[in-house]
């Protein structure tokens, strides 16, 4: 063996060029850990011949020939990895450490020098990912993802803005009510200035007060009758957009792929869909009209006043630019401060949905007081939070309707000098004054609207986080065939964690109408292969075929139409009897949804009921029995009448006459169709066409009960050990 | 089993392996915290090759020194967790928070998702950061880092 480690021999370095540097580099992997675990780059090079790691430097620190190799894997650390190399003469070495950004990598990597150590041909699948943006060169929250930095708020603003198209002609009459209002509220302080310099001031022209007066009223009328439509057109657009955005929304969380429900919580995922949609309309039902209505209002203020006296006008808004900066600076650590309100009360809302659901489990085990605690804490975080926020947030007004309040003093200090001189007639002056009036709720709202903006767009951001987010491959095939049901894996290999796999290699034909019993210990992988058949998941590598296609290359939707699952814990909607029935078949008769219960053996039981089929089941079924859910779900999946058919542990937790009504129910479920069936009680099989047994993701044993007891081998000993423990717990109880 | 009879070295050179007084010998042993967050250094489970407990010691300081010296060594391979000295600069952007730390295992930076999950408080000053990748940074006292490195905590968590 010739391994050469931390000592570099002569000519080993970058530039001197060895013999190896013409050596193909099959295999070139950046590691992110240096020796001794501290951050730094190693890097893993992988020829036809040669395995070895190399410094940043380029000196290499470990070399083995890959024909000395007899194993190489990935080991998994904390938190990352570490590439482990053995011998063919047992020689054991760890050769580089990894975190868990390329794990995944090298894991493939792992499996690409053991296929050249046997001389197989090198067939991995080695995808360089990007972690950092190419615009900005930030990392990315997800590898080959989108750079939220450089997705712009304008973007944002226009997504937003693409919900408003269906409701075109409501958004256009709601601008043009807006522009009246604004009009109309110049009105008043117009008609105050000419009252004053042409009735009062001069002591005469009594009629023209009356008629001023009239004009006055008319506004009055018309102001309020265009208030009321504009509210009314505003109440119709948000409430419309939100709802709309709530429907995507939903829409595309449906067809997440699985992997995301196993790496969010539920309650996170409802807080998306209620808080940041609610965050959103707040600021469309609020924010955006205050917007449109103020900046309309401001810029016709400042041209009336403008035409009444510049100078007066220019030191009137002087303070102005300060409470645009003022506003400007703030904004960021405010917005800040309500993202993280919105973080706690995600927090809140798991604790609430979690205690909530599980309700029996608190009360049976009397941990109200503890369960209480804990939701104590969490609302007293969103309470800090929330009074820290809302403390910044109206310092920061307080301090900015101080420069507000000067355009005021400025008005009376300028103005009043320039009445007493005779440069402005009083009436303009009050005019002045009454504009001023209304320039102060343009100024107070400015930092408000900045803060729903701010709000709104870390909202809209969540949810259109949640969109872009990579979806279940519904539309990548439109084949759509009538399932036979043979089933073939072909040397599939899987991991939830890609650097860990499950499944590695499996290989098996289940023949149409074939009883197939996949039997193991826990954690074996019945349960992943049932998730892979499903297409829940897709494999890493190898094929699935079904009736020798590519399942991927089968319309997603058509293709899992023909496959029904029994569950262990069988799901119900909160809904009818019938209707659960008819779950995979909407607009089932009754006829055919009895049908379906008499072979379940559930008709009598729900004929038993005061309400038969039109029996409400309650929040995931809880008001049946177990063995009734049990039987209920059967029915659905004989209606649903799928070829494939997959039965997990279907009859674990129900008593023997229960047992055996299910057992003759899926008797009749599973003829000519091919089924999978994972039972925990190895007896249970004794029909199954044949046994697979899987051991730490791989093929052990197959064929049938007697064959298997025969052999007396894996699946033989899982029977022994079986029986002993049903005897024990026999002696027990 | 007593720690002092627990004797745990390297041979071959990278395999850790533990002989038990003078009976007993395994010749892969895995070091394994149990309770890492809430019991550190403390609880320290000994694996077999299968992946089965040998041994739990409750206060590994008890080993041999000699003993405690190559399980140090294995578990800071075995444990990538960096502990964050310093927070040089975090920064929230949409749904994502950015940060640049000085750890004991050098600098880094990294991005961090959703932190109601991702951000786990053990205790009011104990805190892991979970980044999108599934790497762990830990503040074991976040009282004890500057002000500056706490301003950023107390501003995004």
């Amino acid at each position: 063996m010739s391994v050469t480690e931390s000592t570099p021999p002569e000519g080993e370095r970058v530039g001197a060029l060895p013999a190896y540097l013409q050596e193909e580099v099959l295999i070139q992997l950046e590691g992110d850990y240096s020796e001794g675990s501290a951050f730094g780059h190693r890097t893993l090079e992988v020829t036809a011949e040669t395995v070895r790691v190399r410094e940043t430097n380029g000196v290499v620190a470990f070399q083995i020939p890959v024909s000395e190799i007899k194993e190489a894997r990935n080991e998994p650390l904390v938190g990352g990895g570490r590439l482990e190399i053995t011998g063919k003469n047992g020689d054991f070495f760890p050769i580089l450490t990894y975190s868990s950004t390329v794990s995944a990598q090298f894991s493939e990597a792992a499996r690409g020098i053991e296929q050249l150590a046997k001389g197989e041909p090198l067939s991995i699948n080695l995808k360089q990912e990007r972690t950092r943006c190419i615009k900005c060169n930030r990392l990315l929250p997800e590898k080959d993802g989108i750079c939220p930095a450089c997705v712009n708020r304008t973007k944002t603003m226009g997504r937003i803005a693409q919900y408003l198209r269906p409701y075109r002609k409501q958004a256009i009459t709601l601008t043009v009510l807006s522009l009246v209002m604004t009009g109309l509220s110049l009105a008043p302080p117009a008609i105050q200035g000419a009252l004053i310099d042409g009735v009062l001031t001069p002591h005469r022209n009594l009629g023209l007060l009356w008629t001023l007066m009239g004009l006055w009223l008319v506004t009055l009328a018309i102001n309020s009758a265009v208030q009321i439509m504009n509210g009314r057109l505003i109440a119709f657009l948000a409430g419309s957009i939100a709802a709309d955005l709530r429907s995507s929304l939903y829409r595309a969380i449906e067809f997440l792929q699985l992997s995301y429900f196993d790496k969010k919580q539920v309650g996170a995922i409802t807080s998306r869909v209620t808080q940041d949609t609610d965050r959103v309309w707040g600021f469309l039902v609020d924010g955006l009209p205050y917007l449109v209505t103020n900046v309309l209002l401001l810029i016709g203020l400042a041209a009336f006043m403008l035409t009444i006296n510049v100078k007066l006008t220019l030191c009137i808004l002087a303070p102005l630019p300060v409470v645009f900066l003022l506003s400007g600076l703030f904004w960021k650590p405010v917005s800040q401060m309500y993202h993280r309100v919105g973080q706690k009360w995600a927090r809140f809302h798991i604790h609430l949905n979690e205690s909530l659901a599980g309700i029996r489990v608190v009360k049976a085990f009397a941990q109200e007081n503890h369960e209480n605690t804990k939701f104590l804490q969490r609302n007293q975080e969103l309470r800090d939070a929330g009074v820290q926020a809302d403390n910044r947030w109206f310092t920061v007004f307080g301090a900015m309707s101080f420069f507000t309040s000067l355009g005021a003093l400025i008005n009376w200090t300028v103005g009043g000098y320039m009445v007493y001189r005779g440069q402005l007639s009083l009436g303009n002056f009050w005019k002045m004054h009454q504009f001023l009036g209304l320039i102060y709720g343009p100024m107070q709202w400015f930092a408000q609207v900045n803060n729903w903006f701010g709000r709104a767009m870390a909202g809209a951001d969540r949810i259109f986080e949640v969109m872009d987010t990579e979806k279940e491959a519904y539309t990548r095939s439109t084949t759509c065939l009538e399932i036979v049901g043979e089933v073939t894996f072909e040397n599939v290999r899987f991991g939830y964690d890609k650097s860990n796999p499950v499944l590695k290699s499996m290989n098996f034909t289940a023949k149409p109408g074939e009883m197939i019993g996949l039997v193991g210990k826990s954690g074996a992988g019945k349960s992943t292969t049932i998730n892979l058949l499903c297409r829940f998941y897709e494999p890493d590598a190898g094929r699935i075929l079904i009736d020798g296609i590519d399942y991927r290359d089968m319309e997603l939707q058509a293709m899992r139409r023909q496959i029904g699952i029994v569950l262990q814990e069988p799901f119900l909607f909160n809904g009818t009897i019938a209707e659960n029935i008819a779950y995979g078949k909407p607009g089932a008769s009754l006829d055919e949804i009895m049908e379906a219960a008499r072979a379940a053996n559930a008709h009598n039981f729900v004929l038993s009921k005061p309400d038969g089929y039109n029996t409400m089941v309650g929040e995931r079924g809880a008001k049946l029995s177990g063995g009734e859910r049990q039987r209920i779900s059967i029915a659905r999946a004989i209606l649903h009448n799928p070829r494939i058919l997959i039965l997990d542990e279907a009859t674990s937790s129900v008593d023997v006459e229960t047992e055996k009504q299910i057992q003759e129910a899926i008797g009749r479920l599973i003829q000519g169709r091919t089924t999978f069936a994972i039972a925990h009680r190895l007896s249970t099989l004794r029909n199954a066409s044949r046994l697979i047994v899987i051991e730490k993701g791989q093929i052990v044993e197959v064929g049938t009960h007697a064959e298997l007891m025969e052999k007396q081998g894996v699946f033989h000993s899982l029977v022994e050990t079986q029986s002993q423990v049903t005897q024990i717990l026999g002696v027990g109880e | 089993m007593k720690p002092s009879e627990l004797k745990l070295f390297y041979e071959p050179k990278e395999r850790l392996r533990l002989t038990v007084g003078e009976e007993r010998s395994y010749i892969s042993v895995k070091p394994v915290w149990a309770a890492p967050l809430s019991h550190p250094n403390a609880y320290l489970a000994l694996m077999n090759g299968k992946g089965e407990e040998i041994t739990v010691v409750q206060n590994p300081q008890e080993l041999p020194s000699d003993s405690w010296t190559a399980v140090e060594r294995e578990l800071r391979q075995r444990y990538l967790t960096a502990t964050v000295r310093t927070i040089l600069h975090a920064r929230q952007e949409y749904g994502a928070t950015y940060w640049t730390v000085a750890t004991d295992r050098g600098q880094r930076d990294f991005v961090t998702q959703s932190l109601q999950e991702n951000a786990q408080w053990f205790s009011e000053t104990h805190l892991l950061l979970l980044d999108v990748d599934g790497n762990r940074f830990e503040i074991p006292d976040v009282a004890a880092l500057d002000a500056r490195s706490q301003a950023y905590i107390t501003a995004i968590l």
